[in-house]
């Protein structure tokens, strides 16, 4: 197997004098090392399958289980070496500025209560919510425009689904309305 | 005092940033120049490139107005031009407006009717002689 | 094979099929433009149409959207300076220069054209070798799947990249998330729930990798400051813009189609090499790289698409997706039930010539749709981004819950949508998880195939030649590296990136 040789940081992270390990990164560690071991009990509880399964049900997961494990403890020896994460750029991102977690945060809320509505009010009025939600939380204060804006998308898309593409997305508390 | 523009790079904001030069010219008073953008379009066309900026000094350079060109990113375009006009203690704001549809207003709001009855200065409006849009 | 071509083309050209071919290079366009979404992410978040569109019409619309969102994406770096994908950098290095002189109807010009040079030469490599690829692959037993599918997990994790030790992380909790259902007849990591029974909806996965992982992104560090994008006509060059182009374009070809048909080639590297050779052999025109040389778009351009041509090929005769738009497009294939390779070629001749000649349309759109449309695309970007990355997350989650229609799903969209989040920040190649989640279940299916027909016996593994000269292959891709680092006097390969910084920083000094 591979380890990590690419250490050196790139020019524009260096700028910042020394700011130590990324502790961010012990965190994903631990998590990858949960996911590992689960892994491995889990196909550990599985039974040899078929006799003429050649290949045990199990055998996969512990190959797998086993390289997360490792994988998360070179992580973590990466990270005591000061092995930083390069976040990821793109055409609107600027990584100079700090993550804003109080958008996140939003978003967050807004799926949370996208996932508790959904089945009960039905798409067409929780996708609705779900944009303006979105909208005014990523920065848009017209919480009107964005909902008239919400409930046309959602109501478009419903019928788009329904008729044109033939899927029956259930109508929730606006069944016999739409 | 000082007088206070606020300018985008279209016609009206030109219109409202050479009424406001004249301004503080005849009044002997320094002008701030506020462009600000909410920066949620990748691309806004009022926001004022490199060029434009140094072009708007030498305009101002040659005029003779002590000048200053603010180029905030904020939340609140509104409140930012009322911030600064509070923060200089502004004799006047001078604003560009256009005509705006009754259907254009009720959806998007009106910038220059909140800066007449939020600013605590006279706000001069000014109108593009010219059509809008560059 | 003309013969089927042909009829290829009637279909093609049969009124639905041309009008999801626009729709695809209209989309594939607009979302090229756009920053922050990508064609991975639209065909991700367009996978719910396979559910009762005729596979040809959305395979149409998919390789238009994959055509056009690298038409796209070439535009903004012309335009805006701001390259989305780092196989545009190239680009926006001589283009925004080109722009900023007053030159940028011809920078878009020579894109575009160069593209669909690039895009027609690299399509007909396509016909001709695909079939023949998959005439040679179709006698390989499992044995040799098997170790292709490695190959192609490896390549994708370990060549791209910044981090090897990233890239493997990202392929393992691909390949749990591949993991999770009852294929092998017990249920794994299903936590005893029946919805998880039937694993994890790659729909699912991938739309919330793609859309919701990146929404969340952005949102968490949006740049708010406005660019400057230079004001546009319609594109257009002259003679000299024409005799200066024209070899560029077809050098670039021939780097970026081989490069796109390896595995794990991608268009980076042949872009990089493109812009170095022309820089090299512009002669005269030498002074100009820098300040905006025209050769140097035209040449990256070219190679950038012959490269997406050239993906297509490990896609449709071997079923390999080498980039996260063919990993989405492999998704949408196994959606209705069509497993790309060899077998593709004999079991739906018609659906895979119908498709390869829309290539050829797709690339003609692009071209007659496009040079007009230059300025119309660049009004795009005035769209308000809190209504861009809402929409993302509506259709994300429509996408997710059109599944089953149950909340369960959205759960899942958002649970991934974290991890896609938490990979952009730390630095996690999305790449290596999208093709384990795709790849791991089949490459365990082709192991106990292969396992099963020699009674257990491992050494069936390398009773076959190709089988042999793949994992010599993959040895090289592992050890090269170390070997590299311990010639003396080497610091080891040098990263693509790193070249590319520097070559930049030269550039602009």
């Amino acid at each position: 197997m591979t380890t990590e040789h690419v250490t050196h940081d790139r020019p524009d992270i260096d700028k910042h004098v020394d700011p130590g390990p990324d502790r961010a990164q012990y965190g994903l560690a631990a998590l990858l090392a949960l996911i590992g071991v689960w892994t491995v009990v889990d196909s550990a509880g599985l039974g040899p399958g078929f006799a003429d399964q050649v290949v045990r049900p199990g055998a996969f997961g512990y190959v797998i289980g086993s390289a997360l494990v490792v994988l998360a403890v070179l992580l973590a020896v990466a990270t005591a070496r000061g092995s930083r994460a390069e976040g990821e750029g793109g055409e609107d991102v600027d990584l100079d500025v700090s993550t804003d977690w109080r958008t996140l945060a939003g978003l967050a809320g807004v799926l949370v209560a996208t996932i508790a509505l959904i089945d009960w009010l039905g798409w067409a009025v929780v996708g609705a919510l779900l944009f303006a939600g979105a909208a005014t939380v990523l920065g848009n204060r017209h919480w009107v425009r964005n909902l008239v804006l919400g409930a046309v998308l959602s109501v478009t898309s419903w019928y788009g689904f329904y008729v044109g593409l033939g899927i029956p997305i259930p109508a929730g508390v606006l069944d016999g309305i739409l | 005092m000082t007088v206070v523009v606020g300018w985008t790079s279209d016609a009206r904001g030109q219109a409202a940033l050479v009424r406001g030069a004249e301004e503080a010219r005849a009044h002997g008073e320094p002008l701030v120049v506020v462009n600000a953008t909410s920066g949620t379009a990748a691309v806004d066309d009022r926001f004022a490139g490199a060029d434009d900026v140094s072009g708007v000094r030498a305009l101002l350079d040659s005029l003779g107005v002590q000048a200053e060109v603010r180029q905030p990113v904020v939340r609140d375009v509104t409140e930012a031009l009322l911030a600064v006009a509070e923060e200089v203690d502004a004799s006047m704001l001078v604003i560009g407006i256009r005509h705006r549809s009754p259907v254009g207003k009720l959806l998007m709001g009106s910038t220059a009717q909140r800066l007449l009855l939020d600013a605590r200065c006279p706000v001069l409006a000014v109108k593009a002689k010219e059509p809008a849009g560059r | 094979m003309i013969h089927a071509l042909l009829t290829g083309f009637g279909s093609a050209l049969a009124p639905e099929n041309l009008l999801f071919a626009v729709v695809g290079v209209l989309l594939g366009t607009a979302v090229g433009v756009l920053p922050g979404i990508g064609p991975a992410m639209t065909v991700a978040l367009l996978l719910p149409v396979t559910y009762n569109v005729s596979p040809s019409a959305a395979l149409i619309m998919f390789a238009g959207i994959y055509y056009g969102g690298m038409y796209g994406g070439s535009t903004t770096s012309i335009l805006l300076n701001t390259p989305g994908e780092s196989s545009s950098v190239i680009t926006a290095l001589e283009g925004n220069k080109m722009a900023k002189g007053g030159r940028a109807a011809q920078a878009l010009a020579t894109a575009a054209i160069g593209s669909f040079v690039a895009g027609t030469i690299g399509t007909v490599l396509l016909i001709a070798l695909a079939p023949t690829v998959a005439e040679w692959v179709v006698v390989l037993g499992a044995p040799s799947y098997f170790a292709l599918m490695l190959l192609a997990l490896l390549a994708v994790t370990t060549v791209l990249g910044s981090s090897k030790l990233r890239g493997f992380i990202s392929l393992a909790l691909g390949l749990t998330i591949g993991l999770v259902g009852t294929t092998t007849g017990q249920a794994r990591l299903t936590f005893d729930n029946p919805l998880l029974a039937d694993g994890i909806d790659i729909v699912v996965v991938a739309v919330a990798i793609f859309a919701v992982g990146e929404a969340l992104w952005v949102a968490a560090h949006l740049r708010r400051r406005p660019l400057e994008i230079i004001p546009v006509g319609r594109p257009w060059m002259d003679r000299t813009d024409w005799g200066r182009s024209w070899k560029p374009w077809l050098r670039g070809t021939a780097y970026g189609f081989p490069f796109g048909a390896l595995p794990a080639g991608g268009a980076e590297m042949p872009t990089f090499l493109s812009y170095i050779t022309e820089r090299r052999l512009a002669g005269r025109h030498r002074a100009e790289f820098g300040k905006g040389a025209i050769e140097g778009v035209a040449g990256p351009e070219a190679a950038n698409n012959a490269s997406a041509a050239g993906t297509l090929v490990p896609l449709l005769a071997i079923g390999l997706p080498t980039t996260a738009t063919a990993a989405v497009i492999l998704a949408a294939m196994q959606s209705y039930g069509l497993q790309p390779g060899p077998q593709l070629f004999e079991a739906e001749p018609e659906l895979v010539w119908t498709l390869l000649a829309s290539l050829f349309v797709a690339n003609t759109l692009l071209l007659v749709i496009n040079l007009p449309l230059a300025p119309v695309w660049a009004r795009l970007l005035r769209i308000p981004r809190p209504y861009l990355y809402a929409g993302i997350l509506f259709f994300a989650v429509l996408g997710a819950y059109s599944v089953n229609f149950q909340w369960f799903d959205v759960a899942l969209l958002s649970l991934f949508g974290a991890l896609g989040f938490a990979m952009r920040r730390f630095g996690l190649p999305v790449l290596p998880l999208i093709v384990g989640v795709i790849l791991g279940p089949r490459l365990e299916e082709q192991l106990a195939q292969a396992l099963q027909l020699s009674q257990g016996d491992v050494s069936a593994l390398w009773s076959e030649p190709v089988a042999v000269i793949v994992y010599v292959v993959i040895a090289a891709l592992l050890l090269a590296p170390i070997v590299l680092r311990l010639m003396p006097g080497r610091q080891g390969p040098e990263r693509l990136e790193d070249q590319v910084d520097a070559l930049e920083e030269e550039v602009r000094s």
